[in-house]
Parts: C-alpha cells; structure tokens; sequence
C-alpha cells in the first residue's frame, strides 16, 4: 500500500493538533449545554474512546477484530458490580475495567490472536457473542433484564461527561505515545509483514496480545462511565451492534493507523447519525449508509489523508486512482 | 576434532534434508561454516539454495537433520529469537514495511535486534542513519519503503539485517539487478561488514562476484551439495559444470573435442600423404 500524504507513524501533525483543539473545545460543553446535547458530546466521546482501542489492533496492528464490543461490555459491568457494591468512585470503575478486559484480552488472544486474517475477525465476532451470552445467563448480573445503577443528581451530571472526556484523551495520547514508542513500530511491522517482522526479532504473538489489551483497557474503560451515564445496563444496550460496528467504521472513515483519525471520524459520524436522525426519522440510516459508500469510495485512506494532500482537486483524483488501482 | 577446530566453526548443517510434499527440496547436505568466513552458495535455479537459507535461518524447520549454531539447533528457536542468536539474513523476494520510511524499516530491525533491548527509539534511529549511509541510501532516508527502485529495495534489506547486529549473514541474492558499477559497491560493502567479523553466507548468481568474495564455496545441485572448496577448484569441476550446463551439453563439448582431435591428428598424417 503506497503512503501519500500521511505523515509518520502517528499521522499528520496538523490533523493532530486540530483534534487536540478540538478536544479543548469540547470541555466547554457542559457549561453551555446541558441534557441531550450534552449526551450526544458524551456519546461522541465514547465512540472516540472505543474508535481508538479498535485502532490500536485493526489500524495499527492490522487485525481487524470485531469483538471489541466485549470489552465495552465488560467495562461496563465491571462498574455495575462494583455499584452494587456500594462502589461509586468513576476511578475505582474505570480501574476495574482495564483490569478485567486487559486480563480478559491476554486470555482470550493466546489462542485467537494466533489466527490470521479472515479467521481472527470471525473468531472476534464469536467472542464478542459468546460474552454476551454468558453475561444474558449470569443471575449475578442481572441476567437479561440488566442491571440498574444509581445516578449522579442532575446538579452534578456532567462529571460523566468530564470523565468520558479523560477516557477519550486517554485513549488519543495514549494512542500518540505508544505510536511513537517501540510499541507502535512493532504493531505497524506486524501489520505491513508479520514474517518479515518475526525475521527482525518481533515475536508476533505477543505484541499482538498486547496491543489487544490496550486496545480492550481503552473500550472498556468507555463501558464504564457509559453505564453509571446510562443508568442502566443490559445485554442487549452494552453488547449493541451499533456500539461494536460504530468503532470500526468510525476510525476507518477517520483514518485508520493514525492518532487524528478515530477522533474525526466518531465526531463526524456520530454528529452525522444524530442530525441524520433528527430530519429523517424514518430514513435515517438510508442517508446514513450513503454518506459512509461514499466516503469510502471518495477517501479511501480516510479523512486524515486530506490534511497531507498537496495540489488541490487533481492530486485528490489522481490519489483516488492509485489506492484503486 | 580438536578445540580450536571446534570454536571456529560458526554454523553446522548436518544432513539437512527439506521435503514439500512428494518433492525432496534438499537431501543430506552437510558443511560447516568457518566463523569470519564468506560461504558462497551456488547452483543451477531451483537447487534449493534459497530453501536453504530458510532452514538456516529457522523460517523453515528442516524434514531431516539439524542446523546448529554455538550448539543450539535452530529449529528450536523461535522464528523471531533467530536473531537474538546473532544470525540475520536478507530476503530474496524483498519484504519491506511499504508504509514506513526507509529509515524507520532499518530503525525497526535497530529496536528489535540483538542488541534492540539496550536501544532507546532515539538511539535505534541513529543507528539506522548510520547503517543507510553505510549502504548507500541516506539520501532516500525520509521516502516511503515503497517508492524504493528494486536495487535500493535491496540495500535496505541488507541494512535492516546489518541493524540486527547479527555474527552471521546470509544474502539472498541482494546483488540481482545491479549494474557491473553497483555490484563492484556491494562486494566493498559485504568485504567491508565481513572484515568487521560478520561471517557471510551469499546466495548469488554472479559468478565473477561469488569467486571474488568468497573463501568457500557450496554448491547445490537438485537438493544436494555436489562440491565444496575454493572458489576456482569447484569451479573448474566437472561435476560442477554438468549441473550448471547440462550433461549433454558436456557429452557435446566431449564428442567436439573428440572430433577436434580426430581433425587434428588428420592434418597430421595428411602432410605425409600429400607429399607422397
């Protein structure tokens, strides 16, 4: 795959520093908003959390999981236990999370980690379901009617909203830092030639272990501020297609194996969905499909890649024809 | 055999045979490699040499025999603890990170190699600026792996293993597709690295540049090592020279000759003849 415009292996600096302002704008939310658009920002923020763990392991590393959603999950009962526990620290809930789906990723990946290709995301797929399912029978958690947390008063509602903005700057620096580490050369040789890596002394199995663990902590430290912000958690709402399909589509639109990236693409199609949503109730995903057919085909190294391309309209078509090709 | 002896040898290849299914790609070779010597492997295409390679290297776990190296069998090691070991190596078909630079690529081998541990990232980028301007590819430092001609492809797998700080070297053919000037630069540069101690194991087509080179060289012919020694005794063997050209290409050369003589000894006696 040819590289044009996307500067480094963290991606283009100015598209970062843009998101990064953009991030400082979005602290000002609560202040001026309150309710619903406060929760569609939180909600993009949460996307953006869980669009960058799936770009540590899809983009970075190349594995195309499709049972990040697992952890979303798992973050997000973590907090449930510990609430009916009498546990109401966001730290204590976060912490958990990136315990348990860390400990969960090493696990689980020693075995499907070792797959290539198609095979891993199916054995994601079933991953992400058999959780799901294990979860829906466990009378501990609620099985499938859920379980209810307690929420904050409204007086003191936006502390969801400031703790989904640290997880999602987490995930983004942390994304920039491992990027530039060792780490990051490691996934990205994985990714390019996983034999050709193995030659220069990477052992495969293991980065890709790790790189699924962070990738899980990020997710499922989203999962839990989602829940206590939710309410309520269940199966059916922590384990959503939406939450697993989004993610992906997201960093991919964005700019996958890039630190700007998952960030533009959750807050451009979340943004998108919710305006989408609010026009066109009934056909709303009809539009909502279109715009992603399109994006893929007229971005196909997403919107990151923009920032890098000199030579205005010609240069894009010209661009569009070599990545075709 | 004594100590010494012993010590200097660097790798052993014990009766190594490779079967792919029905096809026995290599059978009972079996050499030593001296430490600080250059092994040149030849022979006709698909004599196994690059098979070879591979078994050395440990991409491959041979069918027979063993590989060892400071008394470790290869197919023991991982794949990816190959070159904690000290043993590096070049691919024939070149496998860079198309969508890193060509210093990162390098700088990659400089923070996973032998000595990759003590490396920070900032000093495995040193490393790979000197390892680029050591094979000749510092101006194109900054470019996408990519956009690399096939013979600075080459070079850069010659500088990502030299990044490994490897004891051992094998070159796969890094000089195909270099021109007679370009080819003169890589064996200054394989000297160069072999004078500093590195023992190379070339894997080359170029006749005039394998009997430049090498101390020893090793041919394979179908799988199996027909001759070992200097470069121009082996070369001049006739075994050697059936398997390159063909035996019926020697039964011709024989029966020219043959003819030759009888034409030969026919102008001698003619004289006579014509006199009487």
């Amino acid at each position: 795959m040819k590289r044009i415009g996307l500067g480094g292996i963290t991606g283009n600096p100015g598209a970062f520093a843009i998101v990064l302002g953009l991030m400082v704008l979005l602290l000002a939310v609560p202040l001026t908003h309150n309710g619903y658009v406060e929760t569609v920002f939180r909600n993009i923020l949460m996307y953006a959390a869980m669009a960058y763990g799936w770009n540590l392991i899809g983009g970075y590393t190349g594995y195309v999981s499709f049972g990040n959603v697992a952890f979303f999950g798992l973050g997000a009962y973590c907090s449930g236990v510990l609430a009916a526990h009498g546990v109401s620290n966001l730290f204590a809930y976060v912490a958990l999370a990136m315990v348990v789906c860390a400990v969960f990723a090493v696990i689980v990946g020693f075995p499907v980690l070792r797959l290539k290709g198609h095979y891993f995301g199916i054995a994601t797929l079933g991953v992400a379901l058999a959780v799901a399912d294990i979860i829906a029978n466990l009378d501990v958690l609620g099985g499938s009617s859920g379980l209810a947390m307690h929420q904050l008063d409204e007086a003191h509602f936006s502390t969801y909203y400031y703790a989904m903005w640290l997880v999602a700057l987490g995930s983004m620096l942390g994304t920039y830092f491992i990027a530039r580490s060792k780490l990051g050369y490691a996934f990205v040789a994985i990714r390019e030639n996983e034999d050709a890596a193995a030659v220069l002394g990477i052992a495969a199995t293991r980065y890709k272990i790790i790189a699924w663990a962070i990738s899980g902590m990020m997710a499922g430290s989203a999962g839990a501020i989602f829940a206590p912000a939710n309410g309520f958690i269940d199966p059916s709402i922590t384990f959503a297609v939406d939450s697993n399909v989004f993610p992906i589509v997201m960093t991919i639109l964005g700019g996958s194996g890039t630190v700007a990236g998952p960030f533009i693409g959750s807050l451009l199609l979340a943004g998108a969905n919710e305006l989408l949503q609010r026009f066109f109730v009934k056909a709303h995903t009809l539009f909502f499909g279109a715009m992603i057919v399109l994006i893929v085909l007229l971005l196909p190294r997403g919107l990151v890649w923009l920032f890098g391309l000199r030579g205005g309209v010609r240069a894009w078509i010209k661009s569009v024809q070599v990545y075709r090709a | 055999m004594s100590a010494a002896v012993e010590s200097s040898v660097a790798l052993r290849i014990t009766d190594v045979g490779m079967r792919f299914g029905g096809l026995w790609a290599l059978s009972e070779v079996t050499f030593d490699v001296v430490r600080g010597s250059v092994v040149g492997l030849i022979g006709p295409n698909g004599s196994g040499k690059t098979t070879l390679m591979n078994v050395i290297s440990g991409v491959y776990k041979p069918t027979t025999g063993e590989v060892t190296y400071a008394g470790k069998r290869i197919a023991d090691v991982p794949t990816h603890d190959v070159c904690h070991l000290g043993i590096a190596r070049t691919f024939q078909i070149v496998k860079p990170f198309a969508s890193l630079s060509v210093r990162e690529n390098v700088a990659v081998g400089a923070m996973y190699g032998r000595e990759g541990a003590k490396r920070s990232t900032r000093a495995s980028f040193e490393r790979a600026q000197e390892l680029l301007e050591v094979v000749g590819l510092a101006r194109v430092a900054e470019r996408p792996a990519s956009d690399l001609t096939i013979p600075d492809r080459k070079r850069l797998e010659v500088a990502k293993a030299l990044a490994l700080d490897p004891d051992v070297l094998l070159l796969d053919e890094v000089m195909a597709g270099l021109n007679a000037t370009e080819v003169e630069e890589a064996l200054e540069l394989l000297r160069d690295v072999n004078k500093r101690g590195v023992t190379l194991i070339v894997v080359e087509h170029l006749m005039k540049a394998i009997v430049s080179i090498s101390t020893t060289v090793v041919v394979l012919a179908e799988g199996r090592k027909i001759a070992q020694g200097a470069p121009s005794d082996v070369l001049a063997s006739q075994q050697v020279i059936e398997a390159y050209l063909g035996s019926r290409w020697v039964k011709r050369q024989e029966q020219l000759a043959e003819i030759e003589a009888e034409r030969e000894q026919a102008k001698r006696v003619q004289p006579p003849q014509a006199g009487a």
